[in-house]
């Protein structure tokens, strides 16, 4: 489970995260509801050491992250995390090399439904495959947990219907997934609990299937409600 | 499979729904085996957690069972599918009253324009086989 | 252990072809200057023996033999010294920004990998300090070529006895790049490791904090730098009073505060401070 506590953090004046605290567990997919510039991208960031935080902790299996955690953990930002001159081949040899729980078969299946060509040099793919790639990387690691940021973004619908695939698959499964997203309404169906973020601060943490049994809402439903009032 | 799953009721409930719909039209039969819960979630589009749900609720409702190791089937129970299959035609009647309730017309009328309604549909379907 | 040679490897071979380039560019510029130069000694030397009608130890009374020197300090041959000297200066700088940006956010990669953090400002450093050593290395070898380069131009009653070591390495700035002892080495290559590592952390200092980093980054230098010159100071002010020993042994210890400091300061930045 990753447990993140009373986070506080501030950039320049400006108070980002505000005593902001929820769980994502092992197993389930959580996703951070908010629209851009809430502090969802800041707090993946937070819990992979990529930012400071002034206040509260990150545990992830009740520790604090260390250098094996990354072995346990990944994070796939909205961004190309290898340099744009390899190829896609030399990525995964990067990625064999420093990382034990690295999947060579797992980043072959992953080629092959992607579509991808390893002979390919990052840089010169289009938005859509670079998204892919992207999320192979951290897909094709044996890792417990998996951060994913606006995974959908920007991305034509096709490769959209391919990255909504993974996540019905053997890829998550059993894995603790927790991913951020302002269009909800595509994956719905596909989370177990919803985050609602505002401002830095948790507005509302619940299981979307339970809300669903409770009372009969969708999780835009209660988005609804809960950023009006 | 591709089933258009509304957000506002729970996921798997719906799944449950959509196996009784598909029991009682005979497309799922008794004792045939049902895909595994990953399977059923790369099938659907939902989450596995979900499947999981879903599959749960129906061996518990008596709808599928799992001997020991083996994959688990539909029921061969008769009285169960025979209560599904009534379950889904009395969902059917409510919607009907309920449609048509609020206009005022005896019930012997109504039933012969369904009876009508009824032969001449089978009829089509009986040509155009 | 493994992981920090990993990275000094990623880190060479990512900037191994500029490197090819530049000492590529360099020993073409030297040679050819070494044949210019070579020929126009001789150019000259056969005009003016040809107009006066002298023999070749005439004119070598009256003009002088061609020496080495004169090549040493010819421009030509300095720049592209300096000019290598300022790409990897660039490059201290260059080797950590260059993983924030443009399209390349590799640091995201770097600062999620499985080993301690201070293995990636490791790398870096050992990086730099290797490719320094490589550049010198290659210049002793570029200048025994030339040396015979202008051998076969310059026939050998026109020079003078081109020697090795003494002269051309113990010219100006060849002192301090080819020290002669062993001891002088580590010194200079000791004060220059320490430099960049300083230069290291005040760049971690901009990288963790933005504007009030430049801010630290350059109290931290001073300090740094202030700290380092100590000793020679108190020598300074008390001449006379320390032993040459006494100087050097006070310089070691600060030297391994500022190192040490540079390095504790960055491995804490890196965990706890930086930013992407």
């Amino acid at each position: 489970m990753i447990e993140v506590k009373n986070v506080n953090k501030k950039y320049g004046r400006k108070q980002v995260l505000k005593d902001l605290s929820f769980t994502a567990k092992k197993g389930e997919i959580t996703c951070l509801i908010g629209i851009n510039g809430v502090g969802k991208t800041t707090i993946m960031k937070a819990i992979m050491a990529l930012t400071p935080i002034n206040g509260g902790e990150i545990l992830i299996d009740g520790e604090k992250i260390r250098k094996d955690s990354f072995e346990k953990i990944t994070f796939i930002p909205d961004t190309i995390t290898m340099l744009p001159q390899m190829k896609i081949g030399e990525a995964f040899t990067f990625m064999a090399d420093f990382y034990k729980s690295w999947n060579p078969q797992r980043a072959e299946e992953l080629l092959q439904f992607f579509k991808l060509d390893p002979t390919e040099r990052i840089a010169n793919l289009s938005k859509g495959n670079t998204a892919k790639v992207n999320m192979l990387l951290g897909l094709a690691l044996d890792v417990d947990y998996l951060l994913m940021d606006e995974p959908f973004s920007g991305i034509d619908m096709f490769s959209r219907e391919q990255i909504a695939e993974v996540f019905t698959s053997h890829l998550i499964e059993e894995r603790g997934v927790i991913l951020t997203t302002h269009e909800i309404s595509d994956i719905e169906h596909l989370i177990d609990k919803a985050v609602l973020i505002d401002n830095g601060e948790v507005l509302k943490e619940f299981s979307v299937e339970e809300v669903r049994e409770r009372e009969g809402k969708s999780v835009v439903d209660v988005m609804r409600e809960v950023y009006r009032g | 499979m591709t089933v258009k799953f509304n957000n506002r009721d729970p996921v798997y409930v719906q799944v449950i729904r959509h196996f009784k719909e598909q029991i009682a039209k005979g497309f799922f039969e008794p004792g045939q085996e049902v895909p595994s819960r990953r399977e059923l979630a790369n099938q659907l589009k939902i989450n596995p957690n979900t499947a999981q749900r879903a599959y749960k609720e129906m061996e518990e409702q008596g709808l599928i069972f799992t001997e020991g190791n083996m994959p688990s089937c539909i029921t061969r129970d008769e009285a169960v599918l025979k209560s599904v299959r009534e379950e889904l035609i009395i969902e059917a009647v409510d919607l009907f009253l309920g449609s048509i309730k609020s206009i005022d017309v005896p019930l012997s009328e109504v039933l012969k324009l369904v009876e009508k309604k009824y032969e001449a549909e089978s009829g089509e379907t009986e040509e155009s086989k | 252990m493994k992981n920090y040679l990993k990275l000094v490897n990623f880190e060479i071979s990512r900037f191994f072809k500029l490197y090819l380039i530049l000492i590529g560019l360099t020993f073409v510029c030297q040679f050819i200057r070494a044949i210019i130069v070579s020929k126009g000694y001789m150019n000259r030397a056969d005009q003016v023996m040809y107009e006066n009608q002298l023999s070749v130890s005439q004119y070598i009374k009256e003009y002088g033999t061609f020496s080495f020197q004169q090549f040493v300090f010819s421009e030509w041959f300095v720049m592209p010294i300096f000019f290598c000297i300022a790409m990897l200066m660039i490059y201290v700088f260059f080797i950590w920004y260059r993983d924030w940006f443009g399209k390349n956010t590799f640091i995201y990669r770097l600062l999620m990998l499985p080993t301690e953090r201070i293995n990636i400002y490791f790398a870096k450093l050992t990086a730099i300090m290797l490719l320094v050593l490589g550049l010198i290395a290659l210049q002793i070898l570029s200048i025994s070529i030339e040396i015979q380069i202008a051998s076969s131009i310059v026939p050998v009653d026109f020079r003078t006895h081109f020697p090795f070591f003494d002269e051309i390495y113990n010219l100006g700035i060849w002192g301090w790049l080819y020290p002669n002892t062993f001891i002088e080495f580590i010194l200079i290559y000791g004060v220059g490791l320490i430099f960049v590592a300083v230069l290291f952390t005040a760049i971690l200092f901009e990288r963790s904090y933005g504007l009030k980093g430049i801010f630290f980054s350059i109290i931290y230098g001073l300090l740094s730098f202030g700290f380092f010159i100590v000793p020679l100071v108190l020598n300074g002010i008390y001449s006379n009073y320390f032993y040459t020993l006494e100087i050097f042994l006070m310089e070691l210890v600060t030297s391994t505060i500022v190192l040490g400091s540079a390095i504790w300061i960055a491995n804490y930045l890196l965990k706890h401070k930086i930013r992407v």
